[in-house]
């Protein structure tokens, strides 16, 4: 039976898990999954197949002959994933055991300030109340200070140090008699990345929602820090 | 004879859970490719029918796969342009609006992912993920 087994074709892939530690503005992450044909015979890819549309996986030839080594190529797109993000690549082959291989694909993206929560809301008419919008940098990150820009003079912003890499964003509207919404940009001091945050002035619930053609609040043109 | 199996058996047992276990540790507090999900967050596309115009569609599919079709009146929302597409969603929010998410299918996790992110950063509850996505919705519709 040891010896049948020998025989026949058998890929050996030197991990089937890898992690990457991608950096704060890398737009992918690739991770290399490398393999060799121990057995005697080719083994044949029947399919490559990522666990997602962010992923693409490639493999560098469709038959391995006994003996040679090659690799699967998974490619995770980033977008505007945050946190630890786990994707896999199921590997299908002719093999007469082991046909399906799953690589999994793990990235932790590094995010420099988390910002919770990016949305505040008043309805229309509602007492215009400060509402706080809490940022914490994250670890492995130095930020000292943080600049946030209103697009529209209908809200007010106000930044408050913490301490311990912490900042409170204290938004108050003028007032709540008109819908209006403001788009927060939230800038940490010595750095090009930008950061979110939405504050709006809320129709009262029975009024219908628009189907389509939904608008952005206007980009930022003052600044109320 | 008999303890000897026993014995045999049970390492056996115990040398296969081991995989399992390494893997338990190693990805304990991760959000997985097959994230957990209550079941009151699940809903289907029969009850997502029925909650009319208190419900906003979502569509957590890359840009391509809405472009090429979606849920009439679905707004795109997925993570790879999050930053941008998050304020257009807002826009159109309003309280005691029930939000669907889907994806391409039961396999999916997008959906997940998006309804997790509405919740934890934008704070807003009653917000579903659709039960099959797509699929199940174009069976019942098309």
């Amino acid at each position: 039976m040891i010896m049948c087994l020998g025989a026949r074709a058998e890929l050996k892939w030197e991990q089937t898990a890898i992690e990457l530690h991608p950096a704060a503005n890398d737009k992918q992450a690739i991770g290399h999954f490398k393999y060799q044909n121990t057995g005697k015979t080719p083994v044949h890819f029947k399919s490559v197949h990522a666990s997602c549309g962010c992923t693409t996986a490639q493999s560098q030839k469709e038959e391995v002959p006994p003996g040679d080594k090659g690799e699967i190529t998974a490619t995770f797109n980033i977008g505007d994933r945050t946190g630890t993000q786990v994707k896999t690549v199921t590997v299908e082959t002719d093999e007469a055991v082991n046909q399906k291989t799953v690589l999994t694909l793990k990235a932790e993206i590094p995010q420099q300030l988390e910002v919770t929560p990016n949305f505040v809301f008043w309805k229309q008419g509602e007492k215009a109340d400060t509402k706080t919008i809490n940022v914490k940098v994250g670890k492995d990150f130095t930020v000292k200070h943080i600049k946030v820009t209103s697009s529209t003079p209908d809200f007010q912003a106000k930044v408050e140090e913490a301490g311990s890499g912490q900042f409170k964003i204290d938004v108050k509207p003028q007032d709540t008699n008109k819908v209006v919404a403001s788009m927060l940009t939230i800038q940490p001091e010595d750095s090009q990345k930008v950061f979110y945050a939405t504050a709006r002035i809320t129709n009262a619930p029975s009024v219908p929602v628009a189907p389509a053609g939904p608008t952005a609040p206007a980009r930022p043109t003052a600044q109320t820090h | 004879m008999k303890f000897l199996l026993a014995r045999q058996a049970a390492v056996v047992t115990a040398l296969a859970l081991l995989p399992a276990a390494g893997e338990a540790i190693y990805f304990r507090d991760k959000i997985s490719w097959r994230s957990a999900i209550a079941p009151s967050e699940m809903v289907t596309v029969e009850q997502a029918r029925g909650w009319g115009d208190t419900a906003i569609w979502v569509d957590a599919r890359p840009d391509e796969e809405f472009a090429n079709d979606h849920v009439p009146g679905a707004i795109s929302l997925n993570e790879d342009r999050w930053n941008e597409l998050l304020p257009q969603f807002l826009a159109v929010w309003a309280p005691g609006k029930k939000i669907v998410v889907y994806c391409s299918s039961l396999s999916c996790n997008a959906s997940r992912e998006v309804a997790h992110r509405l919740r934890k950063e934008a704070q807003i509850s009653d917000v579903f993920v659709l039960e099959g996505g797509w699929e199940a919705w174009l069976k019942k519709n098309r």
